[in-house]
């Protein structure tokens, strides 16, 4: 809906606009446009102004960081401030008032957290670049805590933290990459306690600072470098104990970042056993202390060589006792009669044989004697049956020329010739009469 | 030759044992059970043997 009562007013507002916007263009954009050149280059003042209007255009911003600096210039109320990235190696300059300072962080210490707010100021005179603050508020140990927490969540909810994403550390590795201070009782810890368990183990060191504003970027460039050499096959990331914010960089987001990214399994050994900063949540294995980490990177060589002895001789008994029970069941199978006796194979078929001839043997007998007394009974019964004992009592026998006995009269006719058997011979005789 | 594991060689000679005890066999079947059992035993007899004599050389050299 259009309200016509308005429409001059809204023209002359949208004109007003325009014509500032005009006048401003000319102010600032006519050398832009003139392009510089070799012979007609732009004057310091017109470049510096130039530059000046250029950052002015940020405008006013909320920033946090970490104080690296704080110089208070005697005789004047302004103060200086190196604020540091905590996870970048980057830093900008903030100028403010020491009043402002006193109202929001009376107690502002080096390595404190600030948030300013501020907007980016360019001073002419010397060509340099400041934040100016007007507000500036120290964040508590309180509060730097919840916002860890806050982190830890974030990161565990990206998955950083999955059981299932953690490498396993290689049972002897080639090289150890060991990131730590210099010449700290972390570093000594690691390096004694892995050459007492493993005497050829092999380090590459890189010290950083392991505290205060250049610790996360320096360990983060070093954990590159580690993960980059194709010798290092784990690495260590190791910090004596020390107070909540000393720990801090251990648990800066961008480190932990860095550590998830590694190709290398990365143990994590901070503090002492009650220290658990983010990185111990994100490394492939969390080391309570840095003497830990040592035990737990390299096997220890006497306990190795103890399993191997204990499992060869394991070994040999195990393959003694097999051939042993083997030879007994050969022993066993060889002193069966059918093979340690295989003369009784051959004997006991003799011996069958050797009774077979007995037993035909006797058979024979047998049936011989009985034939025997056969023939004898015959031969009596052939004697009783003969008839001689009856011509000895005077008979005769009378057989015609063929043999055939005549017993009537009627079997003979006259004139044939007949034979006369007696007890003592026989007679020739012929038939006379009938 | 034939080449017989170790096992092969046991149990074939145990199968051998076995018949030869069942008895009923000819004694020409009987005599060439006989001579393979001792063949088999002599089989087995080798192979722990070498078995033996491989593990007191491995056993030496350490």
């Amino acid at each position: 809906m259009v309200r016509p009562s308005a429409r001059p007013a809204r023209r002359a507002v949208i004109r007003a606009t325009v014509v500032r916007r005009r006048y401003a263009d000319a102010a600032m954009t006519t050398p832009e446009k003139k392009k510089s050149t070799a012979e007609e280059p732009f004057p310091v003042r017109v470049v510096s102004q130039m530059i000046s209007a250029w950052i002015a255009r940020l405008g006013w911003v909320w920033v946090e960081g970490q104080v690296a600096q704080i110089s208070r210039r005697p005789g004047t109320s302004t103060v200086f401030l190196t604020l540091r990235d905590p996870s970048a190696e980057m830093s900008l300059t903030v100028t403010t008032g020491r009043d402002v300072l006193d109202l929001g962080a009376p107690q502002l210490s080096e390595g404190a957290r600030i948030v300013a707010h501020a907007k980016p100021d360019f001073f002419p005179g010397r060509g340099t670049f400041s934040l100016r603050a007007d507000e500036i508020r120290q964040v508590g140990l309180g509060e730097l805590l919840a916002r860890l927490e806050q982190l830890k969540k974030l990161l565990a909810a990206e998955g950083l933290f999955d059981k299932a994403r953690k490498r396993r550390l290689p049972f002897l590795p080639g090289t150890i990459g060991l990131v730590t201070g210099r010449a700290s009782a972390a570093e000594r810890d690691v390096l004694d306690n892995a050459r007492r368990r493993w005497p050829a183990v092999k380090f590459r060191v890189v010290n950083t600072a392991v505290q205060g504003p250049t610790a996360v970027p320096q360990i983060i460039d070093a954990l590159k470098v580690l993960d980059a050499d194709p010798a290092v096959d784990v690495i260590i990331l190791a910090r004596g104990g020390g107070g909540v914010e000393d720990l801090l960089p251990f648990s800066d987001e961008a480190l932990c970042r860095a550590v998830f990214g590694c190709r290398t399994p990365v143990i994590s050994a901070i503090g002492h056993e009650t220290d658990v900063p983010l990185i111990d949540f994100v490394a492939d294995v969390r080391a309570s202390t840095p003497t830990d980490a040592a035990k737990r990177v390299v096997p220890d060589l006497a306990e190795e060589l103890r399993l191997i002895s204990q499992a060869r001789g394991r070994l040999q008994r195990a393959v003694r006792h097999q051939i042993a029970r083997e030879q007994q069941r050969l022993d066993a199978a060889r002193s069966r009669p059918v093979l340690a006796n295989p003369q009784a194979m051959v004997a006991q078929r003799a011996a069958d044989v050797e009774a077979l001839r007995q037993r035909a043997h006797r058979t024979l007998g047998h049936r011989l004697a009985r034939a025997d007394t056969e023939l004898h009974h015959t031969v009596a019964r052939l004697r009783a049956l003969s008839p001689a004992a009856t011509l000895r009592r005077g008979y005769a026998i009378v057989q015609d020329a063929a043999g055939a006995v005549v017993r009537a009269p009627a079997d003979v006719a006259a004139g044939d010739a007949l034979r006369v058997r007696l007890a003592e011979g026989e007679l020739a005789a012929k038939v006379v009469g009938t | 030759m034939e080449e017989l594991s170790y096992e092969q060689a046991r149990a074939e000679l145990a199968g051998v044992v076995e018949k030869l005890e069942a008895g009923g066999a000819t004694l020409e079947e009987s005599l060439a059970l006989w001579e393979r059992g001792e063949h088999l035993a002599s089989v087995c007899q080798r192979w722990l043997d070498g078995a033996r004599a491989r593990l007191d050389a491995a056993t030496s050299t350490d």
